[in-house]
């Protein structure tokens, strides 16, 4: 095991001696508040010793921080008092990145991180190491990986062969070499070639042969690669656009949370002319002269009209808002990639590399329902160092059939037959929402307490919304364990049907909350890769029958293992590009 | 399947005890600042957060299992919420030994199992021995390495 470059321990020193000083200060101050023998007089003298301590700590971290190249895996251990030993296997690591800002070019060091897939942190970070021991790890580590990804082809390869023998001669070494070429140059993650010659496969030399010809089995490969080099690779081909109908629709029909925000950071901006110009608008209706001034019946009028004033301004201002998103919306193909352009004022416009694609789902609020059309999202993991992942629209709104044709060419899902849960699930979103309801009704109750407001108990008209809601949200509740994707759908006001193909699934998990538990529920957790978006969550099955849940679960956990051992002999992206 | 060490008991009892304590110094700090809080009150209030975690550290150490499978590190856990949740070793990312100054104390260690999974990306097995915890490493290392997919995500 290798120690950091000598002068980390100088830096580690600094940085947690000043850290650390804060704590003793913060410390006596605060519990020096609050129990008398402890003086606030004393930081002056804790504030050095906390310096000290953190000092001290910094040089432990130094001696305690170790990293080492094995045979199988980059290995990390750190910590002082908490201890942390890491392993990373080569096969996993996706980047290793060497940083270097101006001080640290000065001195001669250099950061080196090393990522694996998925978003989130950096699995390790080194600061600092020498600039020739970190060109010494890049190189180590990309030889490393790139053999450990080398041999995976040749077992793959030889595992193709073994059950495809009948068909191809057995001379022929150079089954996948293309794929690998295409892959490299599609996903730009595998561009380094290994210099170290033994670590090199025999067969590299055969795919630079002008004179390998082709045989049979490989041709469409072969077909492939050759479109792959071709300039013209990078033509556009469209897919959709969305049409100034659908523009309009979409629009109108959904509804941005941002201007709720927007509107109010204008109100608090400008309280005093806004309240002047809601009382103006409020006059003629039977709204006060002034603030100040009038009945209560005056106020209540003002109130009513300044809330219709306030929900179509936010209402025109989110429809304003997503017709220039959206204006001009194009979504085409560039080799394995989608590409999208949108935007009226700024155009935006961007790419979804096919292979980093976790999930597909469709959308539709209770008006676009109503008319028949739904949207299509696409989630992503993170692909490179700008793209934090997350969910793109591939094709904002169109008639649903449209769309489910769209997913099911995408994808290649079946139309899904959906399963409801039980009947019971039902009976715990009345409890649920009940207790919602009682809660308002509360604080009704609270708020009539300390202000002059009467008829508090008009409030318990909330309880009338509760079945609906319940009966509502039960029946938007489907899923279908499909031969090969999974389907999950939930939610009344925003609809999503995620469509997970088996071979995205990271881990399944059944919960079971204690009322889940009394009731024989369970819900089921199906985790991908895509990075979860502050109002997207996991895709959950909710609510449904233990049994059930169980079963899906294992149908989930065998589906994976069989579609990944498909996936790795068809070298099958599993989704179609051209979709529409 | 596996259970966990006994001794986890008395870790998740010093996190209850150490909440509890805070719980006391914040509603010391409310009986100094706000309103009057009775001490008698404020030692009911610890004392029932004691136990409650007392309970809850032997309920949780009840509950909680592990197995390595065919194809899948197993687990079972949780006390309000119980929870299932299966890791198969063709999505383990890197695999952790932790252990934190109480962990050391009672001679504890945790494997902490990373995925590129966006929820319970990191499956935390608690309460084992040193030597257990790096036993399973090098397992679920080795099963990881052994079962690589084309693509981490």
């Amino acid at each position: 095991m290798n120690r950091l470059h000598p002068l980390s321990a100088v830096t580690y020193a600094i940085q947690y001696g000043f850290l650390w000083l804060w704590v003793p200060i913060v410390l006596v101050l605060a519990l020096g508040g609050i129990f008398d023998p402890i003086s606030p007089a004393w930081s002056p003298i804790a504030a050095p010793l906390g310096f000290l301590a953190g000092a001290a700590y910094g040089i432990a971290y130094y001696y305690r921080f170790e990293y080492g190249i094995t045979p199988d895996t980059f290995d990390v251990a750190s910590g002082v008092f908490a201890r942390r030993s890491r392993e990373i296997p080569y096969g996993r690591i996706q980047n290793v990145d060497v940083r270097q800002g101006v001080l640290q070019r000065l001195l001669g060091l250099a950061i080196v991180s090393i990522e694996t897939a998925g978003g989130g942190n950096t699995e390790a970070s080194l600061n600092f190491v020498s600039e020739s021991e970190a060109n010494r790890l890049q190189d180590q580590i990309r030889r490393r990986t790139a053999y450990v990804k080398e041999q995976r082809r040749t077992k793959q390869r030889s595992a193709n062969e073994g059950e495809q023998q009948g068909s191809q001669r057995p001379t022929e070494p150079d089954a996948d070499s293309s794929d690998a070429d295409r892959t490299g140059a599609v996903s730009g993650a595998e561009t380094d070639t290994p210099s170290d010659p033994t670590a090199v496969p025999p067969d590299r030399a055969d795919r630079t042969d002008p004179d390998s010809t082709p045989v049979d089995g490989e041709e469409p490969d072969a077909e492939r690669r050759a479109y792959a080099s071709e300039p013209d690779r990078q033509r556009r081909q469209r897919l959709f656009d969305l049409q100034a109908r659908e523009l309009l629709l979409y629009s109108f029909t959904s509804f941005r949370p941002a201007a709720v925000a927007a509107v109010l950071f204008v109100f608090f901006l400008a309280t005093d002319p806004i309240i002047d110009l809601l009382v103006a608008t409020a006059q003629p209706v039977g709204g006060p002269q002034e603030i100040g001034e009038g009945t209560a019946t005056n106020y209540g009028i003002l109130t009513v009209v300044s809330m219709i004033n306030g929900i179509v301004i936010t209402y025109l201002l989110s429809v304003a808002y997503t017709f220039a998103t959206y204006y001009d919306f194009e979504l085409g193909r560039t080799g394995e990639d989608f590409v999208y352009e949108r935007g009226l004022l700024q155009r935006y416009s961007g790419s979804i590399p096919v292979e980093k694609v976790q999930s597909v789902t469709v959308t539709a609020n209770p008006l676009q329902r109503l008319i028949g059309y739904a949207g299509l999202w696409v989630e992503t993991a993170g692909y490179g160092p700008e793209s934090s992942g997350g969910s793109q629209s591939a094709v904002p709104l169109a008639e649903q059939s449209r769309v489910h044709r769209f997913t099911e060419n995408l994808t290649d899902v079946e139309t899904p037959t959906f399963r409801s849960p039980p009947t019971m699930a039902r009976r715990r979103y009345l409890v649920r929402y009940s207790l919602v309801a009682a809660v308002i009704v509360a604080a009704v109750f609270g708020l009539a307490q300390v202000t002059a407001l009467e008829g508090w108990y008009f409030a318990a008209v909330v309880f009338v919304a509760v079945p609906p809601a319940a009966h509502l949200k039960y029946v938007h509740i489907g899923y279908f364990v499909g031969e090969n994707h999974l389907v999950v759908r939930s939610g009344f006001w925003q609809r999503r049907t995620t469509v997970i193909p088996y071979y995205r699934i990271q881990t399944v998990s059944t919960r079971r909350s204690i009322f889940q538990r009394r009731l024989g529920l369970a819900s089921l957790v199906i985790d991908t890769a895509s990075s979860r978006t502050f109002f997207w969550g996991t895709p959950t099955i909710y609510d449904v029958d233990l049994e059930d849940a169980r079963e899906a679960h294992t149908a989930g956990r065998k589906r994976l293992q069989s579609a990944l051992r498909e996936r790795a002999r068809d070298d099958d992206l599993g989704l179609t590009v051209d979709f529409t | 399947m596996e259970i966990l060490n006994p001794r986890i008991r008395l870790l998740w009892i010093a996190q209850g005890a150490i909440a509890a304590l805070v719980l006391g110094i914040v509603l010391a700090a409310v009986d100094q600042w706000a309103t009057d809080v009775p001490t008698s009150v404020i030692a009911g209030i610890v004392a029932l957060g004691l136990v409650l975690g007392i309970a809850y550290a032997v309920r949780l150490y009840q509950v909680w299992q592990f197995e390595l499978q065919s194809d899948a590190l197993y687990l079972e856990r949780g006390v309000i919420t119980f929870v299932e949740t299966a890791v198969p070793f063709v999505r383990v990312q890197h695999v952790d030994t932790q252990f934190g100054p109480i962990e050391r104390a009672l001679g504890l260690s945790s494997v902490v199992v990373y995925t590129a999974g966006s929820r319970n990306a990191d499956v935390r097995i608690p309460g084992l021995t040193p030597d257990r915890a790096r036993d399973l490493q090098d397992t679920l290392r080795e099963l990881a390495v052994e079962s690589e997919a084309d693509d981490g995500v």
